[in-house]
């Protein structure tokens, strides 16, 4: 066997004992807990610098960029349901069609 | 052993092929999502059904159109399919409010719609993949008018069994609100850190297994387009996003029936046509364990299972999956009898 072969062979052992190993720490609650708890933390002050921020630009009587983001959805939205009406137009027109055709 | 210096010495300087390059026409396009259609072969279409393929919204969707000859779609194409894949784009910072029933019931619902009206077929074969199957299964119950038959790939149903990913997101302290609330669209990098940490060692074995095969042209091509599309990851939609991880890996409310999704309640037992569920021999994404109780959920009388040997990814694109799976997938629609009968 070529010297590449066996390292590779040891390289996979160590590998699954590894991935095996982080696997257990990676689902227990001592990693978990706090690490979700961290994220959470994190997320909820990144969410009051926007909302503050946000607040500052609106008593500046500016558009914040949350204003152009809901307008935008909505702009979105409006197509959507403009399609969906042009699909029932189609379908009325295709019932109107064939009841036509059948006399 | 030069061949393989050679390669590796050259890697960072050769061209990746091309991805998603079957030949295609958008024939339908609605805020960041289109709706593809492949190039019928030249002899003509063999099967009279389309098949609609839907990719999951992490990744792009040309995972199913890789490379030539390594495309699924490509396959289909040439086996005689009429093929439409949906790619659900990029979603920009205003997408944070796109929610769960926007994708599972109105925008499939329009792609269905779609390939229908263009095929001039009553019905469509559906394929849905990860997140994708996970999808599709829910718009199969809620409007099975359209759906000739359904094929889950890897699919996550019963969300109580769904590994390691579920441990993360029910564990204490994890706050799917905060996470949503701070992020708005979830972000595509924190989205792959959570793949990468599935097995951290993952990098560090394809390293190794990369110099291992490096004498092989074809697998380093294989392999550089596998790592454009691994890499090509998207941001998702926050409130999307908020009621996946809830009501799905939180409550596990899909497997119990009672998930609302289009104001309704969705009863995977309502799912009546022939169904296909493909699980992957080692899938820590979608266990197989959380993927193949669709069979016993749904309402078909011809349910089956192909249990295929492969990882979440390579099982499906790998040149064992060429060879063994994409042809049992398309034995079962061809075996399925078309809603018009054959061309």
């Amino acid at each position: 066997m070529n010297p590449w072969n066996t390292w590779k062979q040891g390289f996979d052992a160590w590998e699954n004992a590894t991935a095996a190993l982080v696997e257990t720490w990676m689902k227990s609650p001592l990693v978990l807990g706090p690490g979700g708890a961290a994220l959470a933390m994190a997320m909820r002050a990144k969410a009051k610098r926007d909302q503050g921020l946000a607040q500052f630009w609106a008593g500046m009587g500016l558009p914040t960029r949350r204003d152009q983001e809901r307008m935008l959805h909505a702009i979105h939205q409006l197509n959507s349901k403009v399609i969906d009406l042009e699909d029932k137009l189609a379908d009325a027109e295709a019932r109107a069609a064939k009841n036509a055709a059948h006399g | 052993m030069l061949t393989r210096l050679k390669n590796l010495a050259t890697l960072h300087r050769r061209a990746v092929p091309p991805v998603g390059a079957t030949p295609h026409a958008v024939v339908h396009a609605e805020n960041k999502w289109r709706l593809l259609r492949y190039h019928a072969r030249p002899q003509g279409l063999a099967v009279a059904a389309p098949v609609l393929l839907v990719p999951s919204l992490i990744n792009r969707h040309y995972v199913l159109d890789l490379t030539p000859g390594k495309s699924f779609a490509e396959f289909l194409v040439g086996q005689g399919f009429d093929v439409f894949c949906v790619d659900w784009g990029r979603p920009d910072a205003e997408d944070r409010h796109v929610t769960f029933d926007a994708i599972a019931d109105r925008a499939l619902g329009r792609a269905l719609r779609r390939v229908c009206d263009l095929s001039g077929q009553p019905q469509a074969h559906v394929l849905g993949y990860c997140l994708g199957g996970t999808l599709t299964a829910i718009h199969a119950a809620l409007h099975p008018e359209r759906v000739a038959s359904l094929c889950c790939v890897a699919a996550p149903i019963a969300f109580a069994e769904a590994g390691i990913m579920r441990t993360w997101l029910t564990a204490p302290g994890f706050d799917i609100d905060a996470l949503v609330d701070g992020f708005g669209l979830m972000p595509a990098a924190f989205l792959q850190f959570s793949f990468q940490m599935l097995r951290p060692t993952l990098g560090l074995s394809k390293a190794v297994h990369l110099i291992d095969r490096a004498w092989n042209d074809k697998f380093l091509d294989g392999w550089l387009a596998l790592e454009t599309w691994a890499n090509d990851n998207v941001a998702i939609p926050g409130e999307f996003y908020r009621t996946y991880v809830r009501d799905l890996y939180q409550r596990d409310l899909l497997r119990q029936g009672r998930l609302l999704a289009g104001g309704r309640r969705v009863d995977l037992g309502e799912i009546r046509c022939p169904l296909l569920v493909v699980t992957f021999t080692v899938d820590a994404i979608a266990p197989a364990a959380c993927c193949a109780p669709l069979l016993d959920l749904a309402g078909s009388a011809d349910k089956r299972r192909v249990e295929f040997d492969g990882s979440h990814v390579g099982g499906m694109t790998s040149s064992p999956a060429a060879k063994g799976l994409w042809p049992q997938m398309a034995g079962f629609w061809m075996g399925q009898e078309s809603p018009r009968g054959p061309l």
